[in-house]
């Protein structure tokens, strides 16, 4: 195996744990996919090593330890895959494919960080690289508030924590000009929202981490198209999943 | 064949090959992110994903669904298009450390001639497979295939074209599979593949909508292997030439089942999308189990 591309191995779970209501934080000992990846990037994690179910589930990598040689994922169980994989014990053994796409574009300055759901997972590792970020997160009710990271300016559609409202309320006293680079994950729809909310001047520095059902996650099948701003689709796997927002057709996204 | 007393295949269409386990067409594009991962070693042949006439962007999302027991898929055949696998693709893959055998789509018998036509001029690729089966375009695909006479015209067209080895990719999905493989035979096929996907829907009952953008899907899954077992047979039966066993492979004692049944070769393909390294497992646990009788 080559030592650029992805690692296929065998990887000892160190914890798994409930890190909020029905959100599970895992922790794997995977040495040569914890000193290659970056953030942003991903793994295909395999529930189980029998037939069901079929396919892996693609997880972002929530932070990297290349000394230890460990990494952690955070997860919603959302169905068989993910209830399967939560009920991982220390000493279990999960399969794991990585690192794999285009993660972020890391650059010096200040960051402008916002998520939606559980889209927040993999910003933790993102924030270990930036010199300067303000994170924001919404969320439905204050489920999953509790994976965010200290200082997140938080809005939930309840209003249970933080203010109430949606993500795209948080923006509006946005000083984008203040911003170097600004990093959006979560649903389709919020992303959609909040790059329209994006002042034209800025959108060049806007990048999207795109979700996507995965067939393969190494680039072949074409089970996760992306629609491109040129025509077509970019797959996410392979092209992505960051794009630059300005390279995603988002009157196509649903 | 039996190979518990004949062992196992070293050879096909000519080709010395490691062993039986080839790689279906669509699970693992032209072989190169493989062969980046040096996977392609216990390979026998790596077929291509189709290659249309005209480039194709593929069914509109979502495209794949998994129900726990199987996936279902609806790609649409999205691949560059015949003049960019020419110019890119082809040039790419010549490097390749396996033998390529190009998968061939059209909505016409005419096109089917004049793509494999025109891919005589590039590559050194190892053959065609003719594909009559694609579950997820309008025009075309399996409408073809659950046709003999339909199957026999593209074959000949086909064969007209080239002298490289041709096997010709049926559907399980309607017509009779014994007369549509008797067809291409006689029509000049050097192998058939039995089978593509089986056609499977899945609705949200909440909303009565299908999860798939185009409603219905391609379905592939281990449980799915007695079917093709038994299709294998009815054609290895029926047929002279090799047969090339697709679908509802997962473990090493599938393929020496599928060789048993009368398969040649034994594709595997949404196994290989779970596990790029499949095909070495599957070698490595075959050399186990022979070495055992």
């Amino acid at each position: 195996m080559s030592s650029s591309g992805p690692v296929d191995s065998d990887a000892r779970v160190i914890a798994c744990i409930p890190a909020d209501e029905g959100i599970f934080r895992i922790a794997l000992e995977a040495p040569r996919i914890a000193s290659a990846c970056r953030p942003g990037q991903f793994a295909m994690l395999e529930p189980s090593p029998g037939a069901f179910p079929v396919s892996r589930r693609p997880l972002t990598f929530s932070s990297c330890d290349p000394e230890a040689g460990s990494v952690t994922f955070l997860f919603d169980v959302a169905g068989a895959g993910t209830s399967i994989l939560s009920r991982s014990v220390e000493g279990d053994s999960v399969r794991i494919l990585g690192p794999l796409g285009r993660g972020w574009e890391t650059a010096p300055g200040r960051w402008l960080m916002v998520a939606g759901g559980l889209g927040i997972a993999g910003f933790p590792f993102l924030l270990s690289t930036a010199d300067e970020a303000v994170v924001m997160a919404g969320t439905r009710t204050g489920r999953g508030t509790s994976c965010c990271p200290p200082g997140t300016v938080l809005a939930t559609e309840d209003g249970s924590v933080g203010m109430r409202g949606l993500v795209t309320g948080l923006l509006e006293d946005v000083e984008w000009d203040s911003f170097d680079s600004i990093a959006v994950c979560g649903p389709s729809a919020m992303m959609r929202a909040v790059v329209a909310r994006t002042p034209p001047r800025v959108l060049g520095r806007v990048q999207v981490s795109m979700e996507s059902r995965m067939g393969c996650g190494w680039g072949v099948c074409g089970g996760c198209p992306v629609p491109s701003s040129r025509g077509g689709f970019m797959s996410c796997c392979k092209d992505g999943p960051v794009f630059r927002a300005c390279d995603v057709d988002w009157e196509r996204i649903s | 064949m039996n190979p518990v007393t004949e062992g196992l295949p070293d050879s096909f269409w000519g080709i010395p090959v490691p062993g039986p386990v080839a790689l279906a067409s669509g699970t693992c594009g032209f072989g190169l992110e493989l062969d980046a991962m040096g996977l392609l070693e216990d390979v026998a042949l790596v077929f291509s994903k189709a290659v249309t006439p005209e480039p194709r962007d593929g069914n509109a999302p979502p495209r794949i669904h998994d129900t726990g027991y199987g996936l279902l898929n609806s790609i649409g055949l999205a691949n560059p298009g015949l003049d960019r696998v020419l110019s890119e693709v082809l040039p790419a893959a010549a490097g390749l450390s396996r033998p390529l055998v190009l998968n061939v789509a059209c909505e016409s018998v005419s096109s089917f001639g004049s793509t494999v036509a025109a891919l005589e001029a590039g590559g050194s690729h190892a053959g065609y497979e003719v594909n009559v089966s694609c579950p997820n375009v309008e025009a075309g695909g399996m409408a073809f295939g659950v046709d003999p006479a339909a199957v026999a015209s593209v074959t000949r067209a086909v064969r007209l074209e080239t002298r490289r080895p041709i096997t010709v990719k049926l559907t399980p999905n309607g017509g009779d599979m014994v007369s549509a493989a008797k067809a291409a035979e006689d029509s000049g096929a050097d192998a058939v593949t039995v089978c593509n996907t089986f056609l499977g829907m899945k609705l949200d009952w909440r909303t009565g909508r299908p999860v798939l953008a185009r409603g219905v899907g391609g379905y592939s899954s281990p449980a799915l292997l007695p079917l093709v077992v038994a299709r294998v047979w009815q054609v290895g039966r029926a047929v002279r030439i090799p047969v090339i066993a697709s679908g509802g492979v997962w473990e090493p004692g599938d393929v020496l089942e599928l060789l048993a049944a009368g398969a040649s070769l034994v594709q595997v393909g949404t196994g290989l999308l779970r596990r790029p390294s499949l095909p070495s497992e599957l070698a490595a646990g075959i050399r186990e189990l022979l070495c055992g009788t």
